[in-house]
């Protein structure tokens, strides 16, 4: 294909600098126009669903402990290796966190962590300011995460019995391999029908292959 | 008794400079970014009013750092030498009629002498701080000085040649009488040349290669710190205003206005003044940085010839006409 980069002009044209006014009514007729920027600290924007924010663990609410089995699936997951748990094992066999730690500042914010949580205690929250001047404040421990869910549901007012993210499951999965704490109602792009691309729109038909029965209408 | 007031009249005239200073860098910042669907300064006062004050704060305060292996001297000098030719410039400006402080017979001329000083201390800073970025900072700014300084030069020798005098308020009481009491209309091509040159002498976008941010990180004052890199800057800012001074002047007509209102004398004047400067800052919101070789081709191959064909026509004209 013959891509004209340099349009042609006339003398008339380039003697009068005609781009260049055109560039310069276009910026003057800007000043003129609203800004399209937001005030930070006094105007907040509104994080969209599915956000991934701060590192929380998830409080469970019966025992006032978080909800971590330590089965070690987000440590396995984690690219940037930046979990790390140390648990004890009761008799029973039965795991019992000691510290879970994570380094925010290693942490890319895939999102796969909570993806693999059998039971959804590892999450990132909506909230979005938690700079500090130091590393070590944002290395957060065992004792960190449950306060960030806690400040989480504080300032978002969730429900901390009831709250659940249907963004914490993974995408496009059937729902029989998804762990059954795992399994909650999701917006439809997030199932396999949903998917844009994928294995059911290569298929002709388009049916997905099991269970989206999580589909929230 | 008249030294006292001598001194008067300097402190006076350097203190509204210097406040002219402060909020051209305020205005510039609102300016370029609402043409950039922005705000600009908006968290030190109301709409950031007080941001050229916490700025000079700031410069006055932080570390003034001087490399290790800069040549000392030179190094110290650049930037007082910058701004003192500057500062020096605004002696002989005319806001009014009689509201000079030397009214000198070679008035354009001395400013001319002025700037090419003042492009002196660029070069020196670039040399003295004895760094890559800055020392091609300084090689561009004597290449563009030297070429674009010939072109100001004759884009102005219209304007000798229509007023007959090199003294500023006598150039502008010569236009007086020409058409609304300007040189614009029968010297176009002259103030089109000067406007460039003026752009390219002032080092502002999109001639802006002695200290092209995107290239050199800040050209020839890359290594300067606190309060000399303000001394720079108010250099580069008095600069504009000198030059948008002379544009007013020379084409404008400078406190003449098209029509009379009873204003304080300087209005027109400010008015045209504020108008050039609010026009060096929409360039700068629009175009892009100029190649070095389009910088050279532009000043040697279109702006000189220019300006000599400008001078031809205006001979033609005075002989015919006058």
């Amino acid at each position: 294909m013959l891509v004209n980069y340099k349009p042609q002009r006339n003398l008339l044209e380039t003697v009068f600098l005609v781009e260049i006014l055109k560039g310069m009514a276009l910026t003057l007729k800007r000043m003129f126009s609203r800004p399209i920027t937001r005030q930070y600290p006094d105007e907040k924007q509104e994080p969209f669903p599915g956000f991934r924010g701060m590192h929380a663990l998830a409080r469970d609410p019966r025992t006032g402990g978080p909800r971590c089995v330590a089965c070690m699936r987000c440590v396995t997951v984690c690219p940037s290796r930046c979990i790390r748990i140390r648990y004890r094992e009761q008799e029973g066999g039965a795991r019992l966190v000691e510290n879970y730690e994570i380094e925010a500042l290693r942490c890319i914010y895939c999102g796969y962590c909570e993806e693999v949580c059998p039971v959804g205690a590892v999450v990132l929250t909506e909230l979005y300011e938690y700079c500090s001047y130091d590393r070590e404040s944002v290395h957060f421990s065992r004792e960190d995460l449950l306060g960030n869910w806690d400040r989480f549901m504080a300032e978002k007012k969730y429900d901390p019995a009831t709250y659940i993210n249907p963004f914490w499951r993974p995408r496009g999965l059937p729902e029989e391999r998804i762990a059954a704490g795992n399994r909650r109602k999701v917006p439809r792009e997030w199932t396999i029908a949903g998917q844009p691309v994928g294995r059911c729109h290569r298929r002709p038909g388009g049916q997905a292959e099991s269970g989206d029965q999580g589909v929230e209408e | 008794m008249h030294l006292f007031w001598m001194i008067l009249q300097i402190v006076i005239l350097i203190t509204i400079a210097m406040l002219h200073v402060a909020y051209a860098t305020y205005f510039e910042r609102k300016i370029i970014g609402h043409m950039q669907v922005r705000m600009g300064p908006m968290r030190v006062g109301p709409h950031g009013l007080l941001q050229p004050i916490a700025d000079g704060i700031k410069s006055f305060f932080k570390e003034d750092i001087i490399p290790e292996c800069a040549d000392r001297p030179g190094f110290l000098a650049a930037p007082v030498i910058c701004l003192s030719a500057m500062i020096a410039s605004l002696a002989v400006l005319p806001f009014a009629a009689g509201w000079v402080l030397a009214d000198l017979n070679i008035g354009l001329l001395f400013i001319f002498a002025m700037s090419s000083l003042a492009s002196y201390g660029v070069i020196l800073a670039g040399w003295a701080s004895n760094s890559k970025y800055t020392f091609l900072g300084g090689m561009r700014s004597m290449a563009q000085v030297i070429s674009y300084e010939i072109s100001m030069g004759l884009s102005l020798v219209g304007v000798m040649m229509l007023a007959g005098s090199l003294n500023l308020s006598e150039i502008v009481a010569a236009q007086g009488d020409s058409f609304f009491g300007m040189y614009l209309f029968p010297q176009a091509i002259g103030f089109f040349v000067f406007v460039v040159a003026m752009l390219a002498e002032t080092n502002r976008v999109p001639f802006d290669l002695p200290e092209a941010e995107t290239e050199l990180v800040s050209g020839y004052c890359t290594e300067y710190s606190g309060f000399r890199y303000a001394l720079f800057f108010m250099a580069e800012y008095i600069g504009m205003m000198v030059m948008a001074s002379i544009g007013v002047i020379c084409f404008l007509g400078g406190w003449h206005g098209p029509f009379s209102i009873p204003f304080p004398p300087f209005f027109w004047f400010m008015i045209k003044l504020y108008a050039i400067m609010f026009f060096f800052m929409w360039i700068r919101s629009t175009l892009p940085r100029y190649r070095y070789d389009q910088l050279m081709e532009l000043g040697w191959k279109v702006m000189i010839p220019l300006a000599l064909f400008n001078i031809l026509l205006t001979g033609l004209f005075k002989t015919v006409v006058g």
